[in-house]
């Protein structure tokens, strides 16, 4: 089948390359650019390992088909670290102990950021029902929300 | 997990759309925001050919507020709708059921119009490929028979969107367009209890704006899950009601939801007898993660409880 | 905590953690190298079904696939565990006992070429008649699963000490109650995925595993090679749980396909196949007898427990020993009957599992007090008045050195304010106890213990070389963590290179919670070992006695006067001119009784040391739905000393997590051979809505054998969770659960059972 062309920006760069029609935009970004720092865990939508941020809003990358992606703005865990500085995220998964396996962790990353994003302050409240978007099979939780909290009174 | 093959095309607008799907023959698909569709693409219960990407059709992204209606695009995410003030403050049911449905990420994605048109769903239909030429092909696989209750030619899917038995309670109406032109009908009529084809659209016809008379209605949306994120219904009830009178809707079990009526929702005795119709209406089956007999029970508790928060009492 | 070391006991930053949080941790699936192929396998649609014959030339002859293996490709050895086990050659050639086993696997360019390969091996089966139930399966007359094993009765564990009959006559109170609990999914997030590549006659593998040294062991065997040409590499763990102790059939198929082809393949399993065809958790059934004093003592117990095994034994005399140890290392029985059976059935195979027999564990702690009510005492009471002591013999000979329980009961107790709630439960509200002890490692022959290796570099840097591997826990860091105590260089001086067959040596893996006790042991003492080489040359350089040299920020001083010092670089040159340069190596070994053996001789020193926890769970009840609420959840562990409390910490969370909430919501659901809910929508890990208010405490002693005092962190609470939750449900109810997990239809069943009493 032939392939299709797409072109978006991802982590501030922008890229033009042929997919199939019927990738999912993980897939591309996954194989195609190397950047695997977004996981397939569920690869149904079910667990928000492969989330990104596209045009601002957190998406499941294993749900979206890389042609939809044609003129967005991507960011991947990749694309957050700022001139070699973490963002303030990372830095807080970091120091509350929110990562343990690792595999959730890209995920739940990105799904604060487009949290953050939206609303700078968010209450812990808030911030649960976010979050509750992701599975972690290792954490109980309980420092991914701590480390989400510390980023907010950061940013 | 590797998607079958098909062409993606992208719909400039609602002609266009409906242009591209006739050229199509059938094996054309509309997609939103594909969190309904594409898992069952991965799985193989949906084979398009051609996916029709329908998001980016600036008209269908709106919401306006006038002549008494309120009128929703089909494009519409969840989340924006959640954030909605006005739909906050004067429909509480559609309001909650937003925030009830899977989780907030999938809210930043989905659609109003996904919503209300994705398919039902079973335990023992929402499965690989493999898993169901292991098992059998059901009545919804075009199989022989059921796989849940034996023997049964009738399929026990569940429907299972939170935010269609809100919209019913509001009495919405929905707006199509297809290859024969353009139609409204009321969304009660949607449903045809058909498994293999469980809405009344047409082949080809889109789904353009779900209209809501915009009225102020007193309500609540009564979920039953086992996490309080992320899980579909085990069984929905929406209440809204305006003056006394109470119009209730039961989703989560079975092809299509189920509407009541409550000519006065303050009588505790016509609240129980809706409540008891209810759950004696309702035909779960072994397809849930919970068992059938708790499910048609709950029916009646949802009911009850929806009702006394719709009008205020209750928690 | 106050503390007289410079990082061990501190709240330290993982050193795992930067890669993780910028995506650049690798593994398996994120592996790329020069000609990779996709690997694809081909699985049985049938729960019993006799393999007539298998045919993947059609699928040879689809362009872009390079190579496909069947059973008939590979030798036929079959693994076990144990001698007496060895049923499971990963690819059978005779029979396909469950559904989703591995039959035949393709290598292709891609996976849209392995798919259509796939499609095109035919393989011809004779289905044969299937048992999914344990009961049916021990009948006389059901299919029989595996020749070997009569009425598929794959392990009896037979223990008894004292006269239970006797003991139960003369008991004040007897109670006999029977549990049940669905199985639960290891549900680790990653996938299972392997890469296999094949120069040279060397076998390399990337795999997510809990035990580089045994994987390697069994495909040494598998596929004849020596051990040294099988050389299983570091990658990061998604997860593992228990899950991924043992060689799995994916590891062969990969393996196979990298021989046979020549290039490098990667076979990455859906979440469907890593649910039905890697590992799963068992369905447990347990009787539970149990004979008190009018004191709240227990005189007895007399166990039956049946354990659906699966279809092979994978774990089996383990997993069906463990959940009655747990038990008998944490409460003094003086008679006690266990009968454990694992019995095979058709369906996909059964391994150990971090919160194994939850049945029978919160049956137990459950029934207890319900007993301890009748008698009028509470559960915090008979728990400390049957809890084991330091210094006493569990009923099957394992001495107890250092214990915490007591400590971890009354810290939790009060904590949660636990009498007075108890006393006091509504009809809505329950609070729960739960205690357990765990053994840090448990006998595994020669390889219970860990040896470790250490070099100063010529600037100071340290590389250490260890087998212990990390599975998300933290296992890594903490052995940096040690290394850095010991050596006194920051922890990001320390290289580590772990879990890679090559150049490591033997070590238990990360699933006998043996981490933390034997190999950072190990660490500790091959640190120690080059530690004593720099005093050495350092007191001899600034002229003070070997006594008198501490070793901290790269330098080496005097402890007097700490102004006198030298750079440990400086000791690490001067050693090179010597000849001598700072090597040295470290070994553990743990104090077990090796004759001990699970069936034939079920007694002797279990473990090194056993670490304690308790667990109580606060739960509100909505009486028309049976959906349990938990606001509220509280954990006392006694690990030693904790090397890094915040790692401690997630531990414990995520037992609350994957044990605590999850016996309200997890479980494997069966349609005869067909798994429901292979997927992590309708299987339901607790998400973060779904979690309780946690408290952790940690309940600190000091280990006499353990590094630093250390022992293990975290699995203590990954089996006594539930048992809280379930005893809070007891609490409020007055009922015991009858099946876990407690998902709310199974909870209004439990109240409605209660009306009917009334
Ligand atoms: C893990 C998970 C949990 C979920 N939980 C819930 C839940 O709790 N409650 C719930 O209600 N839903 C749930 N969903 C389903 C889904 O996310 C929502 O229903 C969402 O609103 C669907 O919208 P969409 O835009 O993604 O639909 P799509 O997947 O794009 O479309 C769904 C269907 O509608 C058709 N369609 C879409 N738009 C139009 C149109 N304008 N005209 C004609 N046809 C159209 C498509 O062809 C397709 O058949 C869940 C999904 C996942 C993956
Ligand atoms: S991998 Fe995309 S949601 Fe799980
Ligand atoms: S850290 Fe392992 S899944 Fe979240």
């Amino acid at each position: 089948m032939k392939m299709t062309r797409v072109s978006f920006e991802i982590n501030n760069e922008k890229v033009s390359l042929d997919v199939r029609p019927y990738e999912t935009l993980l897939e591309t970004l996954r194989e195609r650019l190397m950047l695997t720092g977004a996981k397939e865990a569920c690869g149904m939508g079910s667990c928000g390992a492969c989330t990104v941020v596209m045009n601002g809003i957190p998406v499941r990358s294993c749900l979206v088909l890389a042609p939809e992606a044609d003129g967005a703005v991507i960011t991947t865990v990749e694309g957050l670290r700022q001139d070699g500085k973490l963002h303030p995220l990372q830095q807080a998964f970091m120091e509350k102990g929110a990562v343990q396996c690792g595999f959730c962790t890209s995920g739940m990353i990105m799904t604060a950021k487009a949290l953050l994003e939206r609303n700078k302050k968010p209450t812990k409240k808030e911030i649960i029902k976010t979050m509750s978007s992701n599975i972690c099979r290792c954490t109980g939780y309980k420092k991914i929300i701590e480390a989400v909290e510390e980023a907010a009174k950061k940013i | 997990m590797v998607l079958p093959k098909f062409e993606y095309k992208k719909a400039r607008d609602v002609a266009d759309a409906i242009a591209l799907y006739k050229g199509q023959k059938g094996k054309a698909v509309y997609l939103a925001g594909g969190t309904d569709l594409i898992p069952l693409i991965k799985q193989r219960l949906s084979t398009p050919s051609v996916v029709i990407d329908l998001k980016g059709i600036e008209e269908l992204k709106s919401i306006t507020n006038k002549d008494g209606w309120l009128e929703i695009g089909a494009n519409v995410t969840l989340f924006e709708l959640k954030i909605y003030p006005w739909i906050r403050d004067n429909l509480p049911a559609f309001y909650e059921s937003l925030e009830a449905t899977a989780c907030e990420t999938l809210q930043l994605r989905g659609t109003i119009g996904g919503n209300i048109l994705q398919d039902t769903r079973c335990l023992k239909h929402n499965q690989s490929l493999e898993w169901r030429t292991s098992r059998g092909f059901c009545l919804k696989s075009n199989g022989k028979e059921c796989n849940v209750v034996k023997g049964s030619k009738v399929c026990f899917a569940n429907y299972c969107s939170d935010n269609a038995p809100a919209l019913v309670t509001l009495g919405a109406e929905l707006k199509l367009e297809g290859p024969k032109g353009e139609r409204v009908i009321e969304l009660t009529t949607l449903f045809t209890g058909d498994s293999l084809k469980p809405f009344s659209i047409d082949a080809g016809e889109i789904l353009t704006y779900i209209r809501i008379p915009a009225k102020k209605t007193k309500g609540a949306y009564e979920k039953l899950r086992v996490r309080e994120s992320m899980d579909y219904p085990l069984v929905g009830v929406a209440v809204s009601s305006v003056g006394v009178a109470a119009k209730i809707c039961v989703g989560g079990v079975g092809l299509q939801p189920r509407l009541y009526e409550l000519e006065d929702a303050g009588i505790e005795t016509a609240i129980r007898e809706i409540a008891d119709k209810a759950s004696s209406d309702a035909k779960p089956v072994a397809n849930a993660v919970v068992s059938p007999a708790y499910r048609k029970k709950m029916v009646g508790v949802l009911v009850k409880r929806a009702v006394k928060r719709a009008i205020g009492e209750g928690k | 905590m106050n503390n007289e070391f410079n990082i061990v006991g501190k709240r330290v930053v993982r050193s795992d953690s930067l890669a993780k949080v910028t995506g650049e941790a690798r593994y398996t699936a994120d592996l790329k190298f020069p000609n990779m192929l996709v690997a694809k396998v081909l699985r049985s649609p049938h729960p019993h079904a006799k393999i007539l014959k298998i045919d993947c030339s059609k699928a040879l002859k689809v362009p872009g696939v390079k190579a496909a293996v069947s059973g008939f490709d590979s030798y036929g050895v079959k693994w076990g565990v144990f001698r007496y086990t060895q049923d499971h050659a990963m690819l059978h050639t005779d029979k396909v006992r469950y559904i989703g086993e591995d039959v035949a696997a393709v290598a292709a360019v891609d996976e849209e070429t392995a798919l259509e390969a796939l499609s095109l091996i035919k393989v011809d089966y004779e289905p044969l008649p299937a048992v999914f139930d344990p009961f049916e399966s021990m009948k006389d007359g059901a299919p029989q699963i595996h020749s070997e094993y009569k009425n598929n009765v794959n392990i009896h564990i037979h223990i008894d000490v004292g006269e239970v009959d006797k003991a139960m006559e003369k008991a004040f109170l007897v109670r006999e109650d029977t549990f049940k609990a669905a199985g639960e999914a290891y549900a680790m997030m990653e996938p299972y995925a392997v890469v296999a590549l094949f120069k040279n006659g060397y076998l390399d593998l990337y795999m997510p595993n809990a035990g580089p040294h045994v994987r390697a062991k069994a495909l040494s065997n598998m596929l004849k090679l020596p051990l040294n040409r099988v050389r299983i590499r570091h990658i990061n763990s998604g997860g593992a749980f228990g899950g991924r102790s043992e060689v799995a059939p994916g590891d062969l198929v990969a393996s196979l396909l990298a021989i046979k082809s020549g290039q490098p393949v990667k076979l990455v399993l859906t979440r469907e196949e890593n649910a039905t065809a890697s590992r799963q958790v068992h369905d447990i059934v347990a009787t539970v007898k149990t004979g008190m004093k009018k004191d709240g003592t227990i005189l007895a117990k007399d166990y039956k427990v049946v354990y659906d095994g699966g279809a092979y034994s994978s774990t089996g005399p383990i997993a069906t020993s463990i959940p009655f140890y747990v038990y008998e290392e944490c409460y003094r029985f003086p008679n006690v009957r266990y009968n454990g059976y694992r019995v095979f059935t058709n369906k996909g195979i059964r391994g150990m599992y971090g919160c194994h027999g939850r049945a029978f564990l919160a049956g137990n702690e459950s029934q207890m007090d319900l007993m301890a009510k009748e008698l009028g005492l509470d559960p915090v009471d008979v728990r400390l008045k049957n809890g084991l002591k330091p210094g006493e013999v569990t009923a099957t000979k394992s001495k107890i050195t250092s214990c915490g329980l007591k400590e971890t009961i009354l810290e939790a107790s009060e904590k949660t304010n636990f009498r007075k709630k108890w006393a006091k439960p509504s009809k809505r509200k329950g609070i729960g106890m739960g205690c357990v002890a765990i053994m840090c490692g448990f006998p595994m022959g020669f390889r219970s213990g860990s040896s470790a290796y250490v070099k100063i570099n010529d600037d100071g840097q340290v590389t250490l070389v260890t087998g212990l591997v990390d599975n998300g826990q933290g296992n890594e860091s903490m052995v940096i963590q040690v290394a850095s105590e010991v050596l006194g260089v920051p922890m990001e001086d320390i290289n580590l290179v772990c879990a890679d067959t090559e150049v490591t040596n033997l070590d238990p893996g990360a699933y006998s919670q043996a981490a933390a006790f034997v190999g950072a042991n190990a660490v500790r003492v091959a640190c120690e070992n080059a530690r004593k080489r720099i005093v050495a040359i350092a007191a001899e350089k600034l002229g003070i006695k070997e006594t008198e040299v501490g070793l901290k920020d790269r330098a080496a001083h005097s402890i007097k006067h700490p102004d006198k010092k030298m750079p440990i670089s400086w000791v690490v040159r001067e050693a090179f001119f010597r000849g001598e340069p700072i090597v040295a190596t470290g070994s553990f070994f743990p104090h077990i009784d090796f004759e001990r053996e699970w069936v034939t001789r079920p007694w002797g020193q279990m473990a090194g040391t056993f670490s304690f926890g308790t667990s109580v769970a606060e739960i509100e009840i909505d009486q028309e739905t049976g959906k349990i609420k938990m606001p509220k959840f509280t954990s006392a562990h006694d690990c030693g000393r904790p090397i890094n409390p915040m790692a401690v910490e997630g531990q414990m969370e995520g037992s609350i997590q994957q044990a605590g909430v999850a016996a309200l919501t997890e479980g494997n659901l069966w349609d005869k051979g067909h798994l429901l809910n292979p997927n992590l929508l309708e299987y339901k890990v607790p998400l973060a809505c779904d979690m309780p208010e946690i408290d952790t405490i940690i309940v600190s002693s000091r280990d006499p054998a353990g590094p630093f005092g250390a022992k293990e962190g975290g699995l203590t609470i990954r089996m006594n969770a539930y048992s809280a939750v379930a005893c809070a449900l007891t609490n409020a109810t007055g009922e015991l659960f009858t099946e876990l997990p407690l998902t709310p239809d199974k909870v209004l069943t439990v109240l409605e059972r209660k009306k009917g009493v009334k």
